[in-house]
């Protein structure tokens, strides 16, 4: 039996030699900030972990990340003319990106940008457990684009300048958006596929807001700053919506203070399947 | 007191080094309190290991400071913004056991630790192979470092890009104009210097070789277990595909078109059936592993008959064969197909022949994996025989009826086992 299970074993370890390891890659990049005030950021990330926050003061852009060399390429590419930097990893090939094993899942990238500049920033994510710290950054319009993402997007400190409109388009992901106020966005649109969406409003900005949201299978919940003025028209089909503290009048929604409110947020959601929940905060 | 001295010593040190640090520091009338504190210690920390890293790497030994004699591969440092590409050129020029020599187009290109004066003007590209470039003066061009560090010193100026493979780039106060990309990794150093698509013929060639036996042994485990557990149905798919091979590859063809839009479609119709969505991640990995099953059990189905009809020929040529059964049957049937792959594996390094070679292996491959995927689908995983050429029952194929003896006037026995089989799917 034994001469039987040698060649067996033989061949098995020959075949494990021949696997190779994954290889992750460290790779870095920098722009010193040469009295720069206007840049758009485009980062492409398809797969792993991914850390946005302000950068240093005479930095203008910052990029760590650890990459899988054998699936992607580093992309840093600074057009000096129109202040454009795209940032991030592409795709080996053509193929599109694969996620294949848990390995790759260990990219990681932190990514910090100047807080002096004002800044257009357009995030194109794949399947990434993404952490976004915007406060403090000057954001003039952000688009985020995520596949079968984990993200959290916190505006912990208040936008230095006014934002024009917040983009965010979901596939199936978990999207939380804190201190939506603090972003000083006055038009923000969410466009959800499939999961579970957190929509904080609260933040120190007195910045009213027009809120587009349409959702198609999964969970939304609307946390509203109650000195806020709220508005909420519905398009829902098999949607439960529990208007709690809100008056219906006519085919909206409405805040007993809406008509007296400094800050008004008004809300068009449309809604498939899932439930609505709006919870209040001081 | 032995214990003081190292104090003394670092306190001599730090007392040594002050002066000119807090010359290099740049003055910020705006910071105060204890973030300046903290950030003046932590920027004179900094300092001083940077100056002790610069004195360490300086002493370390390494080649001999030379320029590179062009002659050599041509490396573009004109752009940088894809490292690993510049990377990619560099390395088949940095073979250490011949005599370095390159080629930089409106650069140079240098060996060991290399320093930009203060007072120097440098114009053009420059390569830094196995060293630190040291910058004091003004760089006007992009800089690559390779297996070394790039220190931008305080007043310095380098107009373009930074790129450092395999080492860093440490930033004392000089300005920088354009982007600082470092790509760390080992793969340059020479040990590394082997990488998978620059493997020797043989290597690849072993390589090739323990990967066909690795998918045979996988194979040939799992088509055991399946006669050990299913024979029944892997023989009724092996019929299938002697029997009915043309219906069987175009079945399987039809199948794979099909494939993603029915996916597509018990996804949408699970979705759309509300509580059907809590099926919906058993209904994928059920559909995923009934495909697997599939594709896998019908290779295997045709790996069995290939193996039966090379076997029945052979006896029927009047070759003793011990044990004519489905395990011999599956280990002729997958030796046969994993041959084609085996030729490949060893002839594969041919310039145009190891193409076709590849290219026929694959096309077999597909073509009877077809086939036992459409026989697999055709015989509901070997439920059905009505393509398996199984027409009768095993009761008709006994002698019984030619011994009836025919009487005048009694009717004869019918011959038994005269149902019709269906014919549609």
């Amino acid at each position: 039996m034994k001469v039987r299970v040698a060649p067996l074993t033989l061949g098995f370890c020959v075949c494990a030699a021949a696997l190779q390891a994954q290889t992750m890659r460290p790779f870095s990049t920098f722009r010193q900030l040469h009295g720069e005030t206007r840049l758009t950021a485009r980062l492409e990330y398809g797969a792993g972990s991914l850390r946005l926050e302000p950068g240093r003061p005479g930095e203008l852009y910052r990029m760590n990340l650890s990459y899988d060399e054998e699936r992607f390429l580093p992309m840093s590419d600074f057009d000096a003319s129109s202040r454009v930097v795209f940032l991030g990893l592409k795709a080996r090939g053509e193929g599109g990106v694969r996620v294949v094993s848990r390995h790759q899942l260990r990219q990681a990238a932190l990514v910090s940008i100047s807080p002096r500049v004002e800044l257009n920033l357009d995030l194109s994510l794949g399947a990434v457990d993404a952490d976004l710290e915007l406060g403090g950054l000057r954001i003039s319009e952000l688009d985020l684009k995520t596949g079968a993402s984990r993200a959290t997007i916190r505006f912990s400190r208040p936008n230095a300048m006014r934002c024009h409109r917040a983009s965010f388009s979901a596939g199936a992901a978990e999207v939380a958006v804190l201190g939506l106020a603090n972003s000083r966005c006055e038009e923000i649109v969410f466009e959800g596929g499939v999961g579970k969406v957190l929509l904080d409003f609260s933040g120190a900005s007195s910045t009213s807001a027009r809120v587009d949201v349409k959702m198609a299978v999964g969970g939304i919940t609307l946390r509203l700053p109650r000195a806020a003025g709220v508005r909420i028209t519905m398009a829902k089909f098999l949607s439960s919506f529990e208007p709690a503290g809100l008056i219906r009048r006519g085919s909206g929604f409405f805040s007993a203070n809406y008509n007296d409110a400094e800050r008004r947020l008004e809300f068009d959601l449309t809604t498939s399947l899932g439930d609505v929940d709006v919870e209040w905060v001081d | 007191m032995p214990a003081c001295r190292p104090l003394k010593s670092l306190g001599l040190l730090l007392m040594l080094v002050s002066p000119p640090l807090a010359a290099e520091s740049p003055f910020e009338a705006s910071r105060s309190g204890a973030a300046e504190l903290i950030n003046d210690f932590w920027t004179l920390v900094t300092d001083v290991s940077n100056r002790v890293g610069i004195q360490g790497r300086s002493s370390a030994s390494g080649p001999r400071p030379e320029p590179i004699r062009p002659g050599g591969p041509s490396i573009d440092l004109s752009d940088l913004s894809q490292p690993t590409l510049v990377e990619g050129q560099l390395r088949p020029a940095l073979d250490p056991k011949g005599e370095m020599r390159l080629t930089i187009p409106g650069g140079t290109a240098r060996r060991g630790n290399y320093s930009v004066g203060s007072e120097e003007n440098l114009t053009g590209h420059l390569l830094v192979v196995d060293g630190n470039a040291d910058v004091y003066g003004t760089v006007r061009g992009n800089l690559v470092a390779v297996r070394g560090d790039v220190v931008v010193h305080q007043g310095s100026l380098v107009a373009g890009d930074i790129l450092t493979l395999g080492g860093e780039v440490r930033d004392l106060g000089g300005e920088i104009s354009g982007e600082v990309r470092t790509l760390k990794s080992a793969s340059l150093s020479p040990a590394a210097l082997p990488q998978s698509d620059s493997l020797t013929p043989v290597q690849t060639v072993m390589r090739r070789i323990a990967g066909v036996l690795g998918v045979f042994l996988m194979l040939s485990v799992l088509g055991f277990g399946l006669v050990i557990f299913g024979r029944q149905n892997l023989e009724i798919v092996s019929d299938t595909v002697s029997h009915s091979f043309g219906r069987a590859f175009v079945t399987g063809l039809l199948g794979q078109i099909l494939l993603l839009p029915t996916f597509g479609m018990l996804v949408v119709g699970l979705i759309l059936s509300v509580a059907g969505i809590l099926l919906l991640p058993f209904a994928v990995a059920l559909f995923a592993m009934l495909l697997v099953v599939g594709v896998v059990g019908g290779y295997l189905a045709v790996a069995h008959a290939l193996g039966e009809t090379y076997t029945r020929r052979r006896m029927a040529q009047g070759a003793v064969i011990g044990s004519a059964n489905s395990y011999r049957y599956l280990l002729i049937g997958l030796l046969a197909l994993a041959s084609l792959w085996a030729a490949w594996s060893l002839f594969g390094w041919v310039p145009v022949a190891g193409s076709i070679m590849w290219g026929a292996a694959f096309f077999v491959s597909w073509l009877l994996g077809t086939a036992g995927f459409g026989a697999a689908l055709l015989s509901r995983a070997g439920i059905r025989e009505n393509f398996s050429g199984r027409l009768f029952p095993p009761e008709a194929l006994t002698d019984e009826y030619l011994w009836a003896t025919p009487q005048f006037g009694v009717p004869a026995e019918r011959r038994p086992g005269t149902r019709t089989p269906t014919r549609g799917l």
